[in-house]
């Protein structure tokens, strides 16, 4: 039998990949298809893969589905940024707006873990304010969770996620220390510090998902940089080797490459199970409770997908919200040349961060932005200068001699929602005969201030430390956030607090598609602390009668 | 990869119990003179006269101490500059002179002779100055770096504390020099103090020194297995019962505080194998050698405490040998 893990799934016949050993399994239970589980959950990334964990370790009978591949990282992941695109999620998607997005590297994964097999690792908190945006600061709208709640469920997430962190973190209200200490900062990070320096601003070490001294069978990083292409040591501590071997643990089932392609409802309204795709075939899997953490594409394709007679637009959309309000975060950068020596492609690649944008109001523009170091690969690198300087041949080999020498920095911030910002089925269908997603995105006037608001500011910080043949990388976007708004009412929202759809009591959402709001900061660890808050929720709500199993 | 997951069973016992009699050792020590066994002082008239032999004895032990800690710093400075790839050519210096202090050591431990040698003196003198310039260019280094004194430049710029080891050894090796020049007939005695005082007030204070550094590179490490307390609390102990015999009455026998510091010498020993586990805990453990020892747990840095408890030791001879009054 064939052990790629793009073709042949590997979680079976009761084992599932020990990704901590080479070429070992671990005991995994399966359930029957026939057999109502508890739960299902779609995804498993950085909301579901919690969600799988959290609800398995309180009893209930779980099976987490991803279209992935289940990857062992120790043998799987090689230093080849071109292989290690296995971890995206290309299949093909349209795309169209104003200001498309390229979709795939760094706004989603398709493998178990999700996009966390190859995020950055920034796990950074929201500010206190943004969860009342419209209250506090006047614009966009209000999340219907309280900020104090979500500290607590940031500090769970960031137990269980062993973030290595400052012990003191400059912005925002008091937070404990992070499990681990922050990790040795490099050569551009350290940029970065003197150029916030000299512009007065605070700056400090990221707090990173990915562990400073051995942690149970994880060893510590050993600053390859290679963490967006797949950490091959396992020191990343992605949900593949964190709650995903929990979730195995406490006896839920992982089911690998298997496509969730629609939502069974009958009569009454109310979910009864899956259709999946695996091993060339269509199943159906029957469950009490269905959980949807796809991300913020693949979510609302799902539930558009799963439309019936009695929900004809979708299923929990009698808002008309599903599928809109999309947000990506702008994700544009400062390059320049330092006379020094500076390597910036050792280590994670966003050591250092500024969050000053954050938590100053005193701007034209409403939301916030940060920004952080920078450390890309060779052949991102060459990418964003032949498709930003439009250099070629000689005079882009020329210029990839300075490699060693360059520095960037690079902001992650705020994009408004906007009803116009869309996901919508398209006629063309995927290899699994399923409709792709139409992906519309134009940025606002807002976007457009905040972004060259950012690119000043970056372009002064490096301009203040000497860098030379300074230039702008202004269309890069990242993250994916809205298209399943968590709101207060059934009218103006697809789910309520606890995730749970207004329209259909036994299905949920829980990714970043539930944001309202996208934040000045990457979102994988507010996603987390909401999923660790659902499943109390959830674990509240059965004992209180108010969900059936 | 090595599975070790914290300890276990029998090595899990192992610490409890130690850190009990950590904590029973400083409650002693903090209780004052209680710590000595028989407090009674004789009557300086019957006391026999100062034996030169024990003063010599004393001094090799002193040498042996500041080998102990020359051997440490020579292997941790050599691996540790490496590291930083002798950016600067000052580098090599603690390496040179910790191999000096390390060759004259081992030619005193072995020397019976009464009086002082020059070479050995010499070096010993030099090993202290070269502590105190190093020292000088490693808070240069951090103040170099963004933020300045951070806990990021204390956890990763250069080591504020570590130079001071190799000054240690050169302190106690000056200090073993002097006890050995003793005139017949006299009791060691240091910038007019007495000898066996001195020493142990010096060594207590270096074992709180190397705490410090250590605690704070173990704090780097999130103490993330319970073992890597064992520093942070066996020395400070011993350095507290050490610093109550210095200020206590002579001619007393010490037997827990000698207990306690033959403890925390084999603790600083066995401090190298718990880092050599660490260093099989990183990526790919031993088989990638080249990279694990450089970037893991420095293997020779733990017998900076064997040195000083064995000049603790060394001390208390001084001090239960003579009355100093």
């Amino acid at each position: 039998m064939s052990d790629n893990p793009l073709h042949t799934p590997r979680a079976l016949n009761g084992r599932a990949p020990d990704v901590f050993r080479k070429g070992a399994w671990v005991p995994m239970r399966e359930y029957s298809q026939n057999e109502a589980v508890d739960f299902v959950v779609i995804g498993t990334g950085a909301g579901g893969g919690p969600l799988i964990a959290r609800l398995a370790e309180m009893g209930y009978s779980v099976i987490g589905f991803d279209a992935g591949a289940y990857f062992r990282p120790l043998e799987d992941f090689a230093s080849d940024e071109t292989s290690q695109s296995q971890l995206y999620w290309t299949d093909e998607r349209l795309i169209d707006g104003a200001n498309p997005i390229k979709m795939g590297s760094n706004n989603s994964g398709k493998a178990v873990g999700g996009s966390t097999v190859h995020f950055a690792m920034v796990s950074l908190r929201f500010r206190p304010e943004w969860f009342q945006s419209r209250t506090k600061l006047g614009y966009a709208v209000d999340w219907p969770l309280d900020w104090r709640e979500m500290w607590r469920y940031y500090d769970k997430a960031e137990r269980d996620l062993a973030i290595a962190g400052p012990i003191s973190y400059p912005w925002g209200p008091k937070r404990p220390r992070y499990p681990y200490r922050a990790h040795e900062i490099g050569g551009a990070a350290e940029w970065l510090a003197r150029g916030a320096e000299a512009m007065g601003y605070q700056w400090s070490e990221t707090p990173l998902a990915t562990v400073s001294a051995p942690r149970g069978d994880s060893p510590s990083c050993v600053y390859r940089g290679f963490c967006r292409v797949g950490c091959s040591t396992n020191a990343k501590q992605s949900q593949l080797v964190t709650y995903i071997p929990r979730a195995l643990k406490a006896g839920a089932e992982i089911r690998d490459l298997a496509m969730v392609g629609r939502i069974e409802t009958n009569a009454q309204g109310l979910a009864t199970g899956v259709h999946y795709h695996r091993e060339g075939q269509w199943h159906f899997q029957r469950a009490k409770q269905v959980i949807v953490a796809g991300y913020a594409i693949e979510t609302p394709r799902l539930l558009l997908n799963s439309a019936t007679d009695r929900f004809p637009d979708g299923l929990a959309n009698r808002s008309g919200y599903l599928g809109r309000n999309l947000m990506v975060q702008s994700n544009q950068a400062v390059y320049g040349r330092m006379k020094e020596m500076v390597r910036w492609n050792k280590g994670p690649p966003s050591l250092t961060i500024t969050e000053h944008w954050n938590y100053e109001d005193k701007k034209d523009f409403f939301g916030g932005y940060c920004w952080m170091a920078q450390g890309p690969l060779p052949l991102e690198w060459s990418a964003a200068v032949s498709s930003s300087r439009g250099l070629w041949g000689e005079a882009l080999r020329q210029k990839m001699m300075d490699y060693n020498h360059q520095v960037g920095l690079k902001m992650v911030g705020e994009m408004l929602p906007s009803m116009e910002n869309r996901v919508t089925l398209a006629e063309e269908k995927d290899q699994y005969g399923l409709p792709i997603t139409r992906i519309t995105y134009g940025w606002q006037d807002n976007d457009k201030t905040m972004i060259q608001h950012a690119l000043g500011e970056m372009q002064r910080s490096l301009e203040l430390v000497g860098a030379q043949d300074i230039w702008r990388q202004e269309n890069d976007t990242n993250h994916l956030a809205g298209t399943a708004r968590m709101g207060f009412s059934a009218e103006s929202s697809v789910v309520d607090a606890d995730c749970r759809s207004w329209d259909v009591p036994n299905l949920w959402i829980c990714d970043g598609s539930i944001f309202p709001t996208t934040g000045g900061v990457n979102p994988s660890l507010t996603i987390t602390a909401i999923a660790l808050r659902t499943a109390d929720r959830i674990q509240t709500l059965h004992r209180q009668g108010k969900i059936t199993l | 990869m090595a599975r070790y997951k914290g300890p276990r069973g029998a090595a899990g016992w192992a610490l409890g119990l130690t850190g009990a009699l950590t904590a029973a050792c400083f409650a002693a020590a903090t209780r004052g003179g209680r710590m000595a066994r028989h407090p009674a002082t004789p009557p300086r008239a019957s006391e026999p006269p100062p034996s030169p032999e024990k003063a010599t004895l004393a001094a090799r032990r002193l040498n042996r101490s500041a080998g102990t800690l020359a051997a440490s710093v020579l292997f941790d400075s050599a691996v540790e500059h490496y590291r930083g790839d002798f950016e600067n050519r000052a580098m090599y210096t603690p390496i040179v002179t910790s191999a000096l202090a390390l060759a004259v050591s081992a030619h005193g431990t072995f020397d019976k002779s009464p009086a002082a040698h020059k070479i050995r003196d010499g070096v010993y003198l030099l090993t202290g100055v070269v502590g105190l310039i190093g020292t000088g260019f490693h808070v240069w280094n951090v103040v170099q770096k963004p933020g300045r004194f951070i806990w990021q430049n204390l956890f990763y710029g250069a080591p504020l504390g570590a130079p001071m080891a190799i000054g240690l050894s050169g302190l106690l090796g000056f200090f073993s020099e002097r006890v050995r020049d003793t005139p017949i007939g006299q009791t060691p005695r240091l910038f007019g103090l007495p000898a066996g005082r001195v020493i142990g007030a010096v060594s207590g204070a270096g074992m709180v020194g190397t705490t410090a550094e250590a605690g704070l590179l173990h704090f780097r490490g999130s103490f993330h297995d319970p073992f890597m307390a064992l520093p942070v609390t066996m020395p400070p102990a011993a350095a507290a019962a050490l610093t109550n015999a210095s200020l206590g009455a002579a001619r007393t026998d010490r037997r827990l505080t000698r207990w306690w510091l033959r403890a925390t010498a084999i603790m600083g020993v066995s401090g190298t194998v718990f880092h050599a586990i660490g260093v099989g805990r990183d990526m790919d453990g031993w088989r990638n050698i080249q990279q694990n020892l450089l970037n893991g747990p420095p293997i020779p840095a733990p017998p900076a405490f064997t040195g000083l408890a064995l000049a603790g030791l060394a001390a208390l001879d001084l001090m239960e040998d003579d009355s100093d009054v």
